[in-house]
């Protein structure tokens, strides 16, 4: 066994074991931990096949922002966590034998995996994947080129989420006090200042 | 290095909606609160404007981004299909949110985002493509659904929209990246041209993306969702649901399975002509115990959801206009009937239960003739739009050889005219109970152009056949 | 012992088993089911870059890219709109999203 072969169990066994904690757990905060857990390993995957780009992006989007929201709303959504956990192992015996059928089907499949008659020239009108430039470049060539599309309907999705995030939860308070930078920043020495004279005896 | 710049007629509809969204966004985002109305107009004019622009683009197929993006007349009849339902969806909201002050300029923006994400799977001419476009759809939908975010309804239909779709949209990539892995290639076109033969892993690949598909357009057993979301979210952003994003992901399901996977048609006929015997079926027998009008139309569209698809399990030219043909009789059928959903309030208070509707020719005999109009299109009783519907897909598919679905299509029509029928004698036989308020002229119109559409559809229906069938025949 | 395409497809196989299962089994917890549904979309990352990485074509790895943004766009908006159903009912036990039914 060399090596990738060893690292590549490691990775895998390390996944598969944290996936099956993430849904197991009995806090959530541990499965969002294992959550990281698991994508950390799935980047080493990524490593070993050679898709480098995808590894540290799942690093840098997955463990440092989706996890984070997680963790976010797992803390500030204020839950008895340890009572909502009671009763998930009833159904586990059940659960196991379906998984365990339907993951044996899914198997199978993969065992079938054959490229058919046509699929070689398929490749060949592809995009070229890394010849004598890396990984990284070669993605940088092809994203903003052949497949501007793709990257601009993924910022549309983006801007989704963030009217959908804001619109959903975003709450005016109205006796809170904010800051009011454009007043502020107008404010001069002449608008500052308001001398006033008061006459004896007269008040203002 | 392949050219960059798209042919720009053939993107103008989707840059306009997209350059629409964003300045639509900074308008409210500027102008604060009081916005919603100006937005709502605004967008009510950019719809009808990129129906316009899909109206006059040159009856030519046209590819863009690598093929990425397909314009060709079916593109262009289901397109001019999902604006007019959001269009005409967006323009009954107004009234409504004025009533519940919950006037949302983002509503409006979420609309015009979501009939983008639309337009862009109409017209997915590849996997990515159809992803990317049914999540811009469907992440906006997830919103809206949740809009009124103060109503533990609305939120929890929210909630069950978003699980179960995130659950259905994994299916669908596991989905497509078999198929991709399968057949080397994103292209529906490429694929066809690889997929010669069913191999066991290709096969595997359309189940699940069959499966994701149908979560989209709510058929059976993937339809779990479509009550409680159809009762739950805001009654005009239910009147969209029903509508525009159905024909969207009918679209995009008839394109699949006719562009991509042409060689193996028996395969993916057995998946449609169960599914849509289930949902026949489901949309039969479920809604007849139903009390509350908004669910009551849920299963009603499960059910006209299975009989679109009787045309799609023939396989042939005529099937899939049949299709298209079913599509836009069922939109514009939706859209009459939310009107008169949209009607009813007492007080100012909205009521949702069948039972409202009691003796309601005595007090609108003008707004009953027209709902029953409507419940006996819906139900598929000659000579009205809904009975050609039916007619045209159920000819198709015993075309096709597929004599049992259409029996049991028409079976299930059958048991299906039941519940329409109740809703009918409620109307015109149950003691009267107190008046709903008056109705805003913007419903009255839609209304009467919807129920005069399906009476007096039989007249004249050549126009629409004649476009339904060139647009199926540019699919083959 | 060389490692070949249907090792790394048995790893998304079982990720996406147990995605699923996470999905059906989990009876008490939303959260948890939002993170089973990031497992499945890792587990079909890990199909497509696999598949990529030995058809030896780019479009799975960009396609997977694409899959990470909109996931990462899904979670945002499942928590938002989680938050908003805890606000109003304050509970986020699977149970209590029962508010409507038939």
């Amino acid at each position: 066994m060399n090596v990738a072969a060893a690292f590549f169990y490691l990775f895998a066994f390390v996944l598969v074991a944290s996936a099956f904690m993430v849904i197991s757990s009995r806090n959530p905060v541990q499965s969002v931990l294992f959550l990281i857990l698991a994508f950390v390993n799935a980047a080493g995957l990524f490593i070993l096949i050679g898709a480098e780009f995808l590894a540290l992006i799942l690093v840098v989007v997955y463990v440092g922002a989706v996890a984070v929201l997680f963790l976010f709303v797992v803390m500030m959504l204020d839950v008895d966590f340890v009572e909502l956990r009671q009763g998930f192992l009833q159904y586990l015996p059940v659960g196991l034998v379906v998984g365990l059928i339907f993951l044996a089907e899914l198997v199978l499949v993969v065992g079938a995996w054959v490229t058919g008659p046509g699929v070689a020239s398929a490749v060949a009108s592809a995009p070229p994947s890394a010849g004598d430039v890396g990984n990284v470049q070669a993605i940088g060539r092809v994203l903003y080129t052949d497949y501007i599309y793709f990257f601009q309907a993924a910022g549309f999705v983006l801007l989704v989420a963030m009217i959908g995030a804001i619109v959903l939860t975003l709450r005016h308070k109205v006796n809170v006090k904010r800051q009011n930078i454009s007043a502020q920043v107008a404010r001069t020495a002449k608008t500052a200042m308001d001398v006033v004279k008061v006459r004896p005896g007269q008040g203002l | 290095m392949t050219q960059l710049l798209p042919p720009i007629g053939a993107v103008l509809p989707e840059l306009v909606l997209a350059i629409s969204a964003i300045v639509l966004i900074l308008i409210g985002a500027v102008r604060g609160e009081g916005s919603a109305n100006l937005v709502t107009g605004l967008a009510i004019a950019v719809l009808a404007a990129v129906g316009v622009l899909v109206l006059l683009q040159p009856a030519v197929e046209v590819t863009a981004f690598n093929g990425s993006l397909v314009v060709d007349a079916y593109s262009r009849f289901m397109k001019l299909l999902a604006v007019l339902g959001a269009v005409v969806s967006l323009i009954m909201a107004v009234d409504w949110q004025a009533r519940e002050k919950q006037a949302k300029f983002e509503y409006a923006v979420l609309v015009v985002i979501a009939t983008l994400g639309m337009c862009m799977l109409i017209s997915a001419g590849d996997l990515i493509a159809l992803y990317l476009g049914l999540e811009l759809m469907s992440l906006s939908l997830y919103v809206v659904a949740a809009i009124n975010r103060d109503s533990i309804r609305s939120t929890e239909a929210g909630l069950k929209y978003f699980v179960l779709g995130a659950l259905s949209s994994g299916m669908l990539l596991y989905g497509a990246s078999f198929i991709y892995g399968f057949t080397g290639s994103v292209n529906f076109l490429q694929i066809a041209a690889v997929a010669k033969e069913p191999s066991f892993g290709l096969i595997f690949g359309i189940v699940f993306l069959l499966a994701g598909l149908c979560f989209k357009v709510s058929a059976v057993p993937f339809h779990m969702w479509t009550p409680d979301v159809y009762e739950g979210a805001p009654t005009p952003v239910t009147a969209f649901f029903a509508s525009a994003p159905k024909v969207a992901a009918m679209a995009i399901f008839v394109r699949v399975v006719i562009e991509a996977f042409p060689h193996v048609t028996h395969q993916w006929q057995q998946i449609v002509a169960f599914v849509s015997l289930a949902s026949m079926v489901l949309g039969a027998f479920a809604a007849i115990g139903q009390r509350n009008i908004k669910r009551l139309l849920a299963y009603s569209s499960i059910g006209h959801m299975g009989f679109a698809l009787v045309g799609l399990a023939a396989g042939t030219p005529e099937g899939v206009r049949g299709v298209l043909l079913y599509m836009s009789i069922y939109v514009v059928m939706t859209l009459g009937t939310f009107a008169c959903v949209l009607t009813m309030r007492r007080k100012g208070q909205a009521v949702e239960t069948i039972e409202d509707l009691s003796g309601l020719a005595r007090r609108n005999p003008v707004m009953a003739l027209a709902l029953g109009a409507l419940m006996f299109s819906l139900a598929g009783i000659p000579p009205l739009a809904g009975f050609l519907a039916k007619y045209y897909v159920f000819v198709a598919a015993i075309q096709a050889g597929l004599y049992g679905l259409a029996v049991v299509g028409v079976l299930a029509s059958v048991v299906g005219a039941f519940y329409y029928l109740r809703v009918v004698k409620i109307m015109y036989f149950d003691e009267p109970v107190d008046d709903f308020d008056p109705m805003p002229t913007e419903l009255k119109a839609v209304l009467a152009v919807s129920g005069l559409f399906t009476i007096f559809y039989f007249v004249y229906p050549a126009p629409l056949i004649e476009a339904a069938g060139a647009a199926a025949r540019s699919l083959f | 012992m060389v490692i070949g395409l249907s090792h790394y497809l048995t790893v998304a196989a079982i990720l996406f088993t147990l995605g699923t299962l996470g999905i059906f089994l989990n009876r008490k917890n939303v959260i948890v089911i939002l993170m089973s549904v990031e497992l499945i979309l890792l587990a079909v990352n890990i199909n497509l870059v696999s598949f990529s990485a030995f058809l030896g074509n780019l479009t799975g790895q960009i396609f997977a890219l694409l899959v990470l943004t909109v996931a990462a766009a899904e979670a945002a908006i499942g928590l938002a709109i989680l938050v908003v159903f805890y606000r109003n009912r304050g509970s986020i036990a699977v149970e209590d999203i029962n508010a409507m039914k038939g």
